[in-house]
């Protein structure tokens, strides 16, 4: 009796988890075909239905979105009878949340894509729909008009485009951001050098109670110090081949040679000169578990300087001088170096695989980066209130600028960006002086693709994040101890092995 | 006997069967049929082919992970933690539940048990932001009481040998309420003519716990350590991310097979990799709990789990 009871529910729980099984592969190869038919070719050209198109953006949403992309959405009905639908994927988780966007095959349109977050390896994987040359002349005809070949071919992975790219140069370099009223308080010498930058530090640190010198955030697990680009790349005029893995070569170097960063001598003093400043307290102790918004804490005169690229510096240094508490400054402490431009794949809109209305969908993405009207909504948001048009090509901040930024509308960068016509002469002396010296080498354009080592890239990620940044941010006392273990423990990881594949990708990109 | 069918069975006790449904759809949905996912361990797992039309890559997705010279670390932490939780846990609570059946009258009952539940409900992200501001070297609370008083401020964000201490009692403060109201619930349905007895031959209240109380809780704690130790390789990820986060000083102590995987796998987000890891995990819950209701069945049969 007992024994056939057990029995009776045990087959219940079988023929259940049966029927449930085979549903569900059912259901899922439905959803795999009518994906597939979906392709483009459908509804070709016509905008006879009315669409809303969803798209994903990186960065907080606006306080305004609703009153700017009504608008937008206005003259985008008017133009090509779609409305936009805009998730915003906030700064501080985008990386966690951005890549699942994909994995979860969500139905989406537009999708913000750029190099920095991984716009290879999905495109690998196939999270965007590849965009043919047909496609890009058909439905993208402004924007193929004036895009330059280059762009195109920086943005193909294994041959083929997946992404709009942004059409304008841009340098990538690095600066810092100081604030010039305690460089005057404390009479300073201008920061100009590393090592002016360091004394700046070391007297905020020393005077200035209850203000951070720099502001880093290494929590958020990004795998380099947040001075590495300007101290170890620029300063040294290397170009790291991949963000993810620390292999670099010379940027004059025609062979491309590839060595470790964390075993050239360079590095050891670089740690040396970390090393100083986290025993003078210009980071926090515990900067490995701190959260809050750098640019916030500086803004409210808790940090007293961080860096990034000039573009994102020069918009905090008005919106900073703008709000009158302090007065902020860009700083170039590298200036002597090579200066690079920026990938066209460092901003881009894609069209995501899951997309049903590819067509509509390249049209948005042609009419917000070549019309006139639509890029100046998208980029700038609404003429008097949010910004205030001065000529054709530059603009002034508005009173509600803040209300509309820091989001990923640079996926629209094409050439009718406006110039910030309130950016201080110190910035724009900055860029300006680095158009002369903006250097062009062979490798410009090389992408590294990881997948013959995907294993190998995993664990030096793991190793970077482990004993990198520690060391990095001075939280070991013996460097050189640290340094070995840090390079011993990379060899381990297999870090030989993808400077063997890369070499070889290097090589063959070089022709050789 | 001709009347014992599987039909009639299913006829006699279909008010159970019933009762049971939702909790076997439960399982279904959400343990059973995402089981085939399984097949994405051994798979390279692109996002138009999908689940079960990308193509095998044999054992390579297991690769980074054995591969990285933590397996044996990771895993080794994921464990003791685990065992550490279960025991200073079911410790903790035992006692609790013990000491509020004993000593309490009904108000004071009910307001303790209402406090002690409390913690269950503070998301971990909350209690990771109140860690740091209790523990971080500058303004939190501790270094500031103890500069205060005069001492030396300690770092304990850098410093891993704290942070074992620290993830076992917060885990424990989290947790007393929960498991205090399912021991409770134990003792009350013990018979209460084993008490009266015991009290009329004269037993004290240490002896009443010992030889009736604690005996009787037996079958609970056995089967909720049971169910704890096959869920003992893997880490709580939402405890340990939002409390060490990816505070490199901590890993040495602190690192469990999840966060390992999240970090190695938020960069390159390979699903297959990560499902490697996951059907790792599997495996070896499923070896512990085979053993661990073997040893239980030698012990006494009648309390094994099956």
């Amino acid at each position: 009796m007992k024994g056939s009871r057990k029995l009776a529910s045990m087959m219940l729980v079988l023929v259940l988890a049966l029927t449930m099984i085979l549903s569900a592969c059912g259901s899922k190869n439905d959803n795999a075909g009518t994906g597939s038919t979906a392709a483009p070719g459908e509804n070709a050209g016509s905008t006879d239905k009315e669409l809303k198109l969803k798209m994903v953006m990186l960065g907080g949403k606006p306080i305004d979105y609703d009153q700017v992309f009504g608008e937008i959405n206005a003259k985008l009905k008017e133009k090509a009878n779609a409305t936009l639908d805009v998730e915003f994927l906030d700064w501080s988780d985008w990386a966690t949340k951005y890549p699942l966007k994909f994995a979860a095959q969500e139905n989406l349109d537009l999708i913000y894509a750029a190099n920095w977050a991984n716009y290879n390896d999905q495109a690998t994987k196939g999270g965007f729909l590849e965009l043919t040359e047909d496609m890009l002349k058909q439905h993208l005809p402004k924007t193929f008009e004036v895009m330059p070949q280059a762009a195109w071919d920086q943005a193909k992975v294994n041959g083929k485009i997946y992404m709009v790219p942004q059409n304008n140069d841009e340098t990538i370099d690095k600066v810092v951001l100081i604030r010039q009223d305690l460089l005057e308080k404390y009479n300073l010498e201008p920061v100009t050098s590393p090592e002016t930058f360091a004394t700046y530090l070391k007297t905020i640190a020393a005077n200035e109670p209850g203000v951070t010198a720099y502001g880093a955030r290494p929590g958020d697990g990004w795998k380099w110090h947040e001075m590495d680009d300007m101290l170890l790349e620029q300063n040294n005029n290397w170009t790291v081949a991949d963000l993810s893995v620390p292999l670099a070569f010379k940027t004059d170097d025609p062979n491309g040679e590839l060595f470790t960063v964390y075993e050239t001598p360079e590095f050891l003093e670089l740690l040396k000169y970390y090393k100083d400043l986290a025993d003078n307290g210009v980071w926090t102790k515990n900067v490995l578990s701190e959260k809050s918004d750098v640019w916030q804490d500086m803004l409210a005169g808790k940090v007293g300087a961080r860096s990034h690229n000039i573009g994102t510096l020069g918009l905090n240094m008005v919106e900073g001088n703008k709000a009158g508490k302090f007065k902020f400054d860009v700083a170039d402490i590298t200036p002597d170096r090579y200066k690079l431009n920026a990938l066209s794949t460092q901003n881009g809109m894609a069209v995501s695989a899951t997309s049903k209305n590819v067509e509509r969908s390249l049209m948005v993405i042609d009419l917000l980066q070549s019309d006139k009207e639509l890029h100046d909504l998208m980029m700038y948001g609404i003429e008097g209130k949010h910004y205030i048009a001065v000529g054709d090509d530059k603009y002034k901040q508005g009173e509600a600028a803040p209300n509309y930024t820091g989001f990923s509308n640079w996926g629209f960068n094409s050439k009718l960006n406006r110039v910030d016509d309130s950016i201080p002469a110190s910035a724009i002396a900055i860029t300006d002086a680095w158009k002369d010296k903006v250097y062009h080498f062979p490798l410009e354009t090389f992408v590294f693709d990881n997948s013959n080592v995907k294993n190998e890239v995993s664990n030096v990620g793991n190793v970077m994040l482990r004993y990198a940044i520690p060391l990095e941010y001075g939280l070991i006392d013996d460097l050189e101890k640290g340094r070995d273990e840090l390079v011993k423990q990379l060899k381990a990881a297999g870090i030989d092995k993808i400077k063997e594949e890369m070499q070889k990708q290097i090589n063959a990109a070089l022709g050789k | 006997m001709s009347k014992s069918g599987f039909w009639h069975d299913v006829k006699k006790y279909r008010a159970l069967l019933l009762m049971l449904a939702p909790a076997v759809l439960f399982f279904l949905l959400f343990a059973y049929v995402p089981m085939a996912g399984i097949v994405l361990a051994f798979k390279q797992y692109n996002y138009s082919d999908g689940i079960f039309a990308s193509p095998w890559n044999g054992l390579n997705n297991f690769r980074f992970f054995f591969e990285s010279g933590d397996a044996w670390r990771v895993t080794r932490n994921t464990a003791l933690y685990n065992l550490a939780f279960i025991l200073v846990n079911n410790l903790l609570q035992i006692v609790a539940a013990i000491l509020l059946f004993e000593v309490a009258g009904k108000w004071f009952r009910k307001i303790t048990q209402s406090i002690l539940f409390l913690p269950y409900f503070i998301s971990w992200v909350v209690v990771g932001a109140i860690a740091y501001n209790m523990f971080n070297y500058n303004v939190g609370t501790i270094n500031v009481a103890l500069e205060w008083l005069g001492f030396a401020k300690i770092d304990i964000y850098n410093t891993a040998s704290y942070w074992p201490f620290i993830l076992v009692a917060v885990t424990a403060w989290k947790a007393l309420g929960y498991g205090t109201i399912m021991y409770l619930a134990a003792i009350t349905s013990i018979d209460t003519e084993m008490y009266e007895a015991a009290e009329i031959d004269g037993a004290n209240i240490f002896q009443r716990i010992f030889k009736i109380t604690i005996p009787n809780l037996m079958p609970t704690l056995i089967i909720l350590v049971l169910l704890a130790i096959g869920n003992i390789f893997r880490g709580d990820f939402g405890m340990f991310y939002n409390m060490i986060g990816n505070n490199s000083m901590l890993f040495s102590a602190t690192d469990v097979i999840d966060t390992f995987v999240f970090r190695s796998l938020t960069t390159n987000n390979e699903i297959g990799m990560s499902a490697a890891a996951g059907f790792y995990q599997s495996i070896l819950g499923f070896a512990t709990i085979l053993l661990a209701n073997y040893a239980v069945r030698k012990y006494d049969k009648d309390r094994a789990l099956f």
